[in-house]
């Protein structure tokens, strides 16, 4: 990048060798519109971090981690009427600050690191998700960071971050109302589009639009709905939604399982 | 109470603390008293850090267990990213960096038109520790990225005339991206392993120019490994007190230490590179220890390299 001077210096610009390869890729298999890709889900991975987790779906993988809480930054907020159960009144809740990351090699053309837009839309998507299930009134004054890095994009990343968010929120004892379980949508082109269920990259690539929902699987309630692409009848959104949520709600055990292994080895591991 | 007693006492009752690992059986003594050391200074370890470890040091041991010159647990992990064109994931304890490598087609630089491009970028994001911000590169994050341009430069891992494909026209980048995934110390030596262990990792798909459009033709069917002529090992030293050398230094010995070192040895005990970034001064004799030690490390991860490269499945 020619003004950046902290980063070693490469060529003024280069080009990915598939834009000259003679061979197409071959277009996605047909499958069953509904198949869920198998999840393997760690939660309390890192050192350094207060949680973490990590969460791998067929090619996509997301490492999240959780520090905090911490003193906010930003001027004092006043006071006004405390909130239900010994909450904080409403201008002096704690923040949550996420922060979203594509590694460079994560995409089929590599990125340069600053990211720019698309980034900072995910990382707001992420906010917007995770804050309904975070008892925040119970952190006042105080700020929650959570980073995901996305490591590799196998289709649907979105989701797959929403999801290693929320455990790893859980993994630090963050107090949270319920999980948030994130699920990827996509409609193929052509004169009858069906809704699949978690897209691989390449369906994602072809897809005409894009739907990613967020569901708080035990209360029921969706905490996020992103989509974007190709209009429809609303039929068909509405469709794509139930689908959605569907899949989530198969996701849970998977989650469930893997927070209650990682708290056994943490017991495990310290037994003072 | 004799101090023996005392012992006694303690080796009935005290659990060994969070974090020490089994030794051999000859050094049993030596870990027992470590972890006796651990449970009665558990309180000194937050108040007062620096006297904690001297305290370990004195034993000629360190609080996780471990002897001055030991490394701890390698491993690592050869291809698990398919995007990229080469990966490795190396752990280092607790340490963890990933790297990946996508290869792209660049114009060769107008004053070595035979030559390709080596990009290292070393990046240390939030989430590997809380004393890291996201935004621009922080200092220490250029430090590292400069470390392994060095280390990449002087040891010549690869010719950077192989990277050439028509000489004045076309040639490869390596974009070689190293991202932190968990800080705990000595960052320089997981990041140049991970380094060394995706280089191996990188297929290059085979490319011709055309003789009629004169561009580029890439046949992403046939790939080949690059060349890898040297295998730089880095080893990392901290000073404590001006005095002592302690191996492979966790986060809590770097912010405790006086100093740092760390050399990088290629095959034959060649001397690749030293990074002394200031602290305190070291005499000719310790420095050649530093050298000896390193020497052995070479031969610990080139085992390790080779062990790693036969158990990939050939494409």
């Amino acid at each position: 990048m020619p003004g950046d001077h902290r980063r070693i210096r490469g060529p003024e610009e280069s080009q990915p060798p598939q834009l000259y390869a003679a061979d197409e890729e071959e277009a996605p298999a047909a499958r069953d519109p509904t198949r869920l890709r198998p999840v393997y889900a760690r939660a309390g991975l890192l050192s350094q971090a207060k949680g973490s987790a990590y969460l791998e779906a067929g090619g996509t993988k997301v490492l999240c981690a959780v520090s905090g809480p911490r003193q906010a930054e930003g001027g004092e907020r006043g006071g006004g009427p405390a909130g239900a159960g010994g909450e904080a009144p409403a201008a002096l809740r704690g923040r949550l600050l996420c922060d979203f990351r594509r590694a460079p090699f994560a995409g089929r053309r590599r990125r340069a690191p600053p990211g720019g837009g698309e980034e900072r839309e995910l990382a707001l998507a992420l906010q917007e998700a995770l804050e309904p299930a975070v008892r925040l009134g119970r952190y006042p004054r105080a700020q929650l960071e959570v980073s995901a890095l996305l490591l590799e994009d196998g289709g649907s990343a979105l989701a797959a971050a929403l999801t290693a968010a929320a455990l790893a929120l859980a993994d630090a004892g963050v107090e949270m109302y319920d999980l948030v379980v994130g699920c990827g949508l996509s409609r193929a082109p052509g004169p009858a589009p069906t809704w699949l269920l978690d897209p691989t990259r390449l369906e994602e690539e072809r897809a005409a639009a894009g739907l990613t929902v967020a569901l708080m699987p035990v209360l029921n309630q969706v905490a996020g709905l992103l989509g974007s692409g190709e209009g429809g009848p609303t039929e068909s959104w509405a469709e794509a939604v139930r689908l959605g949520l569907e899949g989530c709600q198969r996701l849970y055990p998977v989650l469930q399982q893997c927070l209650v292994r990682a708290a056994r080895r943490r017991d495990a591991a310290a037994p003072l | 109470m004799s101090v023996l007693e005392q012992v006694a006492l303690y080796l009935e009752t005290a659990s060994p603390g969070p974090g020490l690992c089994r030794r051999r059986e000859k050094d049993a003594e030596t870990w027992e008293y470590c972890s006796i050391l651990n449970t009665r200074l558990f309180a000194t370890r937050t108040v007062e850090p620096l006297e904690y470890y001297r305290r370990f040091l004195k034993e000629n041991c360190r609080p996780d267990g471990r002897e001055l010159g030991e490394f701890r647990t390698t491993t690592v992990n050869i291809g698990s990213i398919s995007t990229a064109d080469g990966s490795a994931l190396v752990k280092l304890g607790n340490t963890t960096v990933i790297c990946g490598i996508k290869a792209e087609f660049a114009a060769p630089p107008t004053d070595a038109p035979d030559k390709g491009y080596v990009v290292p970028n070393v990046d240390l994001p939030p989430l590997c520790s809380s004393r890291f911000r996201s935004g621009p590169p922080g200092e220490e994050a250029q430090v590292a990225s400069q470390f392994i341009a060095d280390v990449i430069e002087n040891s010549q891992i690869i010719q950077k005339e192989d990277l050439c494909i028509s000489p004045g026209k076309l040639a490869w980048v390596l974009y070689c991206d190293l991202i932190c995934l968990d800080y705990d110390g000595n960052i320089l030596d997981a990041c140049t392993f991970a380094l060394l262990a995706a280089l191996k990792n990188v297929q290059l798909p085979e490319v011709t120019i055309s003789e009629e459009t004169a561009l580029a033709e890439v046949n992403l069917k046939k790939k080949s490994f690059l060349n890898i002529r040297t295998h730089p090992v880095a080893t990392s030293f901290a000073v404590f007190d001006d005095t002592l050398l302690i191996v492979d230094p966790t986060g809590e010995e770097e912010h405790l230490a006086t100093g740092t070192l760390t050399v990088v040895m290629d095959e034959e005990g060649k001397l690749c590179c030293l990074h002394k970034p200031g602290g305190s001064g070291l005499t000719g004799a310790k420095l050649q220890d530093c050298m000896s030690r390193a020497v052995t490390r070479h031969k610990e991860v080139k085992k390790l390299m080779d062990e790693v490269v036969k158990s990939m499945k050939p494409k």
